[in-house]
């Protein structure tokens, strides 16, 4: 149907449209002219996807001065591919609707291993393997030696693309992961570099959160993306984790030993190649004292995203004589890694600031802080110049001077902790450097400061205000949709006692407590015996679990559960879950029946949608706190607290909510759709928990479901469930929960809309 | 008399039952008691009849063995050769565990099945009645033809489904039902039955395996199952103490297919959690504790424990559901071989989709944002396109129409009709057309013997339905009858004879009393002619096969 959404003709490839769609639209319509950030929640299963995307698309259509392309980021790899046909199926509607030819190009963007056709290359598993073999493909210098010696082995479809590939643009269309390859199979050419460099002038790229956030790929691969683009993350609950994860760094004593050896392997290098290719060196030399001229330029003209790692001051300056030949610069990071190896000599934990690192730096090893600050870029051009072939080998080495960057670049945001040993292992020497990103906002700020709008959407928001605090910026419009209902498909139940009216909880006195194992044991043989198909349950962690289990299993709990539903259990090998995934979904398939034991937090949490009969049902055994003991954790909840004026419990609970809504939110996608959603706590009853849910949950939590045992639980689920087997029909949704581009049209219709969206 | 011939199995002797000294005979087919002295059975039993069998338990100083039947009644051999008592019923316990299943099963099988066939079929149901009920003819009789035609002969047709039955799942609980009972002086007794026995079989191959290979020459059966239950195999979580375990091997095979499952990795991209990311952090990025190696090492023996009960259910579940997914072996050949022959079935397999983009598709679906059209539908897989529209055709006729053909001619007069105008000037005169419409009506010359409708009329219903049932049991015994001939085996020979008084039995006992009826109540007495005519085409045949067969005796 064809959309007016405030003047905006907005084409919407199907025939009928849910009423928070419409609503979701007119807010993000309202964000793009404001050329400003937003942050927008809608639960999963109401077609964000296609909202978002029928509407930036037609605002590129109609104004392609202002919005020149669209980033889409996602968090996973079926995520990625979900997008994109969606998109497909958005265009193939624009062109049967005008009549004219797809003129766009839209395309993902993956890591080597989704993408590469090289015969020997793609059949490694691993990725970081499929990188490495791809580099010693297609280096410089590999090429440049290839030249000479043509039994030097290159990859043919590299030396296509760059032969031909980037004279003549691929059409336009839409690319999915796999019609790249079978677009680069036709031609001969990468698909990887093809998408690469095809990103910069496409009008629509779907690629994973790393692409934008991480600024070691970002600074590869999105770095010259243009200035007037739509930013949209996805599944946006955990970006700040993202951030985090992207910007911290662990340093063991196997890094260091590695390092070490890399340090001995550059040092071998460089005394040969002193001696065959002098010129080489100096010409190295030369360039360092010229400095970073060239990007600082790029980076002013606004044609670059700026990377956090390499940040602006550096650029004006060149690199410091201290460490401009290639030698002196390995022995100063052999001082560097010496001084790293005495601060992991300890017997007790330290924590410090980078300022007070610096310090003791300086006062032990002289080392300053300027060449410091180089030193990521320092030892980027010197593989360089050194033609390094392997560069996974060096990680290491690459790791360390990553460090010793950030170190001396943000005297704030960051944390130093020293822990000789593991908690939970106090005996064994063990010892670790954390190098903890406390502050989101570092790794994210260039995003929000380079592009014009920047949308952060996800199904579990709550509380909204949250994200622009941590994530440090001023969006223009911020709000949360409900889910409009013609039959109320989704019941969260909150049990709270067993039927001994024992508390269930899983706070951490009891939870070790017998008659709460044995009261969440029944639970969940109750539910197996009245819950059709699938139910999936969550814990809080894996130990938990696996001790949960264990007691089940010597009470005989799981024996009773296994005559009603098959088991199934994550573990913490991925190969291994998806394995009990797949026997999952096909147990749900053919009748027969299964739960799936999980992990809050898990992969399956955060990746596994459980539609229909794949999850009629999700029990959340506990409130998912982090672990709190950790050191990393207080750290940063004290910044928080100092920084943002964020107390830490408010921190922990919105953390364990946004969890918690994120696992019981796996088995509703869609109107159609139905599942019981238990939080198996009494404490969720609590307003401070229970306020923080997202509004579409809370909405259907009443005053009669918050603290039941488990017979009035299985009382509830009962009628729940026998009421929505009743069937189902589009005239029931017809008008409420579903419109009609008519319906749409009507007055008191738009009125009814208007309350949908709640401002934040 | 027959047991002459039957092959005995097992000679036990003195074996009391009712205080009588005997010798037990175990045979092919059935189990009998001879009492001492006397050269007859005084019990026999077939093993079709026996329903279980049960042993006094060890340690009691009297050792019995107790047979139950289905019809309740038990027959109790108590085993009085001092030295060897317990080993003889051992030996007679073991056979006949081995015997009675076999033998259940068929009877079970087969009375199931006619149960289902009369339940489902009303008329065969009143014919049962009618012939066997009132004892015209046996229920033996009354079944060999009828089974036979379901099924060998007709197994290609629709009552192939009967026939390869429905496999019915495993419990995911069957080890659950084998709770440990204790005996009260300090030992554990496990209640084992066939079923159960079937679903270890079922889901562990490999223990079908160890037992076919230790079973019986290596120990007991008994043996095998306490070990079984000893073994670190049952109780995967408790930490092995027995290095001679038989089952250890299992073990490793078990976690050898886990493995080879493992590494076969997923077929369905969506739930692959190994591609999910797209990127992950480099080592040593990122704020998660990084796994050391070393850590798995020093892992408490508890979490070890943990870590393989999840394992083994995980397993567990994959076995019970892959068990009940198995397909038996035959018919999955027959499509195979179906389907390389016509080689139809082939090419649409290439029309579907890749998996992943089928899961793409579905995840992206809104049915209910999706106008009508949309609607999904599934298509027909069609081995032989030809054969679903016009029907099996006799091979040998020539003029083979294909379904091109079909559909050509059918466009054509599609064509035809769609140009067709009426010829008004010539068509038939009025007087012509409704003569001939008189002609056609009923009553009309076309419409002859028609006069039998009047029968509804005339005859009340009881009486009609009565000689409905008269003749279709009169059909039925024809049918017996005709099928006998040509007469080639002395079998058939004592048939035929048979089926004749049968027929003769049928006369006077069923149509006999409904002519008298029908006379009493002034029906016209040409209701049963027909049948009656039948009746002596069959004795004419009879008679007329006799006279030759004295003819050639002579």
């Amino acid at each position: 149907m064809k959309l007016n959404i405030e003047g905006l003709l907005v084409y919407f490839p199907y025939d009928y449209i849910y009423p928070e769609q419409y609503s979701y639209m007119l807010e993000l319509k309202r964000t793009l002219d404001a050329k400003g950030h937003g942050v927008l929640e809608m639960p999963s299963g109401t077609g964000k996807t296609i909202s978002l995307l029928s509407l930036i698309v037609a605002y590129q259509k109609a104004y392609p001065l202002e919005v020149t392309k669209l980033v889409y980021c996602s968090r996973t790899v079926p995520e990625i591919e979900k997008v994109v046909e969606e998109l497909r199926k958005l265009m193939d509607y624009y062109a049967k609707q005008t009549g004219v030819k797809n003129d766009f190009l839209a395309l993902a963007l993956s890591s080597r291993k989704n993408l590469c056709i090289h015969p020997e290359v793609s059949s490694l598993r691993f990725g970081k393997e499929v990188d490495g073999k791809c580099h010693s493909l297609t280096a410089s210098y590999i090429r440049a030696q290839h030249q000479s010696n043509p039994s030097q082995p290159v990859c043919q479809f590299f030396e296509e693309f760059d032969a031909v590939g980037r004279q003549v643009p691929i059409p336009p269309g839409i690319y999915n992961l796999d019609d790249l390859k079978d677009f680069g199979r036709r031609k001969g050419w990468c698909p990887y570099f093809l998408a690469r460099y095809a990103i910069l002038h496409a009008n629509i790229v779907v690629y994973s959160y790393h692409y934008l956030l991480d600024p070691k790929i970002a600074d590869l691969v999105s770095k010259e993306l243009a200035k007037k683009s739509v930013v949209v993350f996805d599944e946006a609950h955990n970006i700040d984790n993202v951030c985090i994860d992207s910007m911290s760094v662990n340093i063991t004593r196997r890094t260091l030993d590695r390092c070490q050896t890399n340090v001995e392997t550059l040092q071998n290098t460089i005394s040969r190649i002193k001696e065959t290719d002098a010129a080489k060196l100096r010409e190295e030399y030369r360039r360092l004292v010229e400095g970073l001229k060239e990007a600082n330029v790029a980076r002013e003209t606004d044609i670059y995203l700026s990377n956090p790692v390499l940040p602006d001051e550096i650029l004006q300056e060149a690199v410091p004589g201290s460490i401009r030949t290639a030698e002196h610069f390995v022995g100063f990071i052999k001082r560097f890694l010496e001084y790293l190896k005495a601060r992991l000599r300890i017997h007790h934990v330290v924590q410090e600031s980078a300022p007070q690192f610096l310090k003791d730096i300086y006062e032990k090893v002289c080392i300053d802080r300027k060449p410091l600050r180089f030193c990521a870029e320092r030892l980027r051009s010197l593989l360089r110049t050194l033609e390094i072939a392997d560069i996974a080998d060096f990680s290491a080495i690459t790791l360390i001077s990553h460090f010793a960057t950030l170190v001396s670049t943000y005297s704030k945001g960051f944390t130093i902790i020293i822990e000789p040993f593991e908690d939970r292992t106090p005996t064994i020497a063990n010892p670790v450097l954390h190098f903890s990103c406390m502050d989101p906002s570092i790794a994210i700020k260039p995003v929000f400061g380079r592009f014009q709008s920047v949308i952060i959407t996800s199904g579990t928001l709550s509380p909204l205000d949250i994200y622009p605090r941590i994530l440090d910026f001023h969006p223009v419009t911020m709000a949360s949709f409900t889910m409009t209902l013609a039959r109320t498909c989704l019941c969260p139940l909150i049990v709270g006692r067993g039927n001994d009216q024992v508390a269930m909880t899983s706070k951490f006195e009891t939870r070790e407590d017998f008659a709460v194992i044995r009261n969440y044991g029944n639970l969940l043989l109750e539910m197996s015996a009245i819950v059709p198909d699938g139910i999936v349950a969550f814990f809080t962690s894996y130990i938990y679990m696996e001790n949960i289990v264990a007691s089940w299993y010597e009470q005989g709990i799981l024996e009773n559960i296994q005559r009603n539903k098959l088991i199934f259990i994550e573990t913490q090998d991925a190969a291994e879950t998806s394995m009990a995934l797949e026997k999952y979904q096909e147990a749900c398939e053919n009748g027969r029946g299964a739960i799936l034991l999980s992990v809050a937090r898990g992969k399956v949490s955060e990746g596994i949608d459980f539609v229909h009969h794949f999850g009629r049902a999700v029990i959340m055994f506990g409130v998912p706190y982090v672990y709190t003991q950790s050191r990393i954790l207080k750290a940063r909840l004290e910044y928080l607290r100092d920084q943002f004026q964020i107390r830490e419990n408010d921190f922990l609970t919105f953390d364990a909510m946004r969890h918690a809504a994120q696992c019981v939110g796996r088995a509703i996608r869609g109107k159609t759709d139905y599942g019981l959603m238990i939080f198996a706590d009494k404490r969720y009853a609590r307003a401070d928990k229970r306020g923080k849910l997202p509004r579409w949950i809370q909405e259907h939590l009443t005053d009669g479901s918050l603290n039941l045992t488990i017979d009035e639980t299985v009382q509830l689920a009962k009628h729940f469930l026998r009421q929505m087997a009743q069937p189902f029909r589009r005239e029931d949704q017809l008008g409420l929960s579903l419109l009609t581009l008519e319906q749409l049209q009507s007055e008191d219709m738009l009125q009814k809309i208007a309350q949908i969206a709640q401002q934040a | 008399m027959a047991s002459l011939s039957e092959e005995v199995l097992l000679v036990v002797k003195r074996v009391r039952q009712r205080k009588q000294d005997g010798t037990l005979y175990l045979m092919a087919e059935r189990i009998a008691w001879g009492p001492e002295g006397k050269d007859r059975f005084t019990v026999s039993h077939l093993y079709a009849d026996i329903r279980c069998q049960k042993i006094s338990p060890d340690g009691k100083a009297k050792i019995q063995l107790q047979l139950v039947l289905h019809t309740g009644e038990s027959t109790t051999f108590h085993f009085t050769n001092e030295s060897t008592a317990l080993k003889d019923r051992e030996t007679t316990k073991d056979l006949l565990q081995q015997l009675l299943p076999k033998f259940k099963k068929k009877a079970n099988k087969e009375l199931e099945e006619k149960n289902r066939m009369l339940q489902e079929d009303p008329v065969l149901f009143q014919l049962y009645k009618d012939l066997v009920v009132s004892q015209v003819i046996s229920a033996e009789e009354f079944w060999t033809n009828r089974l036979s035609l379901s099924s060998p002969d007709h197994s290609l047709s629709i009552n192939n489904n009967t026939n390869n039955k429905q496999e019915v799942g495993i419990s995911a609980a069957f080890l659950a039902d084998i709770r440990p009972q204790t005996d009260g002086c300090n030992g554990l007794r496990y209640n084992l039955t066939t079923d159960i026995i079937e679903s270890i079989f079922r889901t562990y191959p490999t223990v079908k395996q160890k037992y076919a290979e230790n079973v019986p020459h290596n120990m007991t059966e008994k043996e095998f199952w306490t070990r079984f239950f000893q073994s670190h195999y049952f109780h995967r979580d408790r930490i092995s103490t027995g290095l001679q375990d038989i089952f250890s091997e299992c073990a490793k095979q078990d976690e050898k297919g886990l493995k080879s499952m493992v590494t076969q990795g997923v077929k369905n991209p969506m739930v692959d959690l190994l591609s999910l990311e797209d990127k992950t952090l480099d080592e040593g990025y990122g704020t998660a504790t990084v796994p050391t190696p070393s850590n798995s090492s020093n892992k408490s023996l508890r979490e070890n424990s943990n870590c393989a009960i999840i394992k083994r259910f995980n397993h567990h579940s994959a076995m019970v559901l892959a068990a009940g997914l198995r397909k038996p072996e035959a018919p999955s050949d027959q499509v195979s071989e179906t389907s390389s022959t016509d080689g139809n079935s082939r090419d649409s397999d290439l029309f579907q989709p890749p998996i992943k983009k089928v899961k793409l598709q579905e995840a992206i679906e809104y049915d209910d944002l999706q106008g009508d059209s949309g609607r999904k539908t599934i298509s027909l897989n069609l081995k032989k396109s030809d054969r679903y529209s016009h029907g099996p055709v006799p091979l040998q006729s020539q003029q083979y129409t294909t379904s091109q053909d079909m559909i050509n001619s059918i466009s054509i007069i599609q064509q035809e009709m769609r140009s067709y105008k009426p010829r008004l000037t010539q068509v038939m005169s009025s007087s012509a057309a409704s003569s001939a419409i008189i002609s056609l009506s009923p009553g009309g010359v076309l419409m002859q013997g028609g006069g039998q409708q009047t029968i509804n009329q005339l005859v009340p219903t009881d009486v009609q339905s009565e000689l409905k049932h008269l003749y279709m049991a009169a059909g039925e015994l024809l049918r017996h009858f005709w099928s006998c001939f040509p007469v080639s085996t002395p079998f058939l020979e004592e048939k035929v004879i048979k089926m004749k008084s049968n027929l003769e039995k049928f006369q006077v006992t069923k149509l006999r009393p409904f002519q008298e009826k029908i006379q009493r109540q002034y029906l016209s007495s040409n209701l049963t002619g027909h049948l009656e005519e039948m009746l002596q085409a069959a004795y004419s045949k009879f008679q007329a096969w006799q006279t030759r067969r004295m003819m050639r005796k002579t």
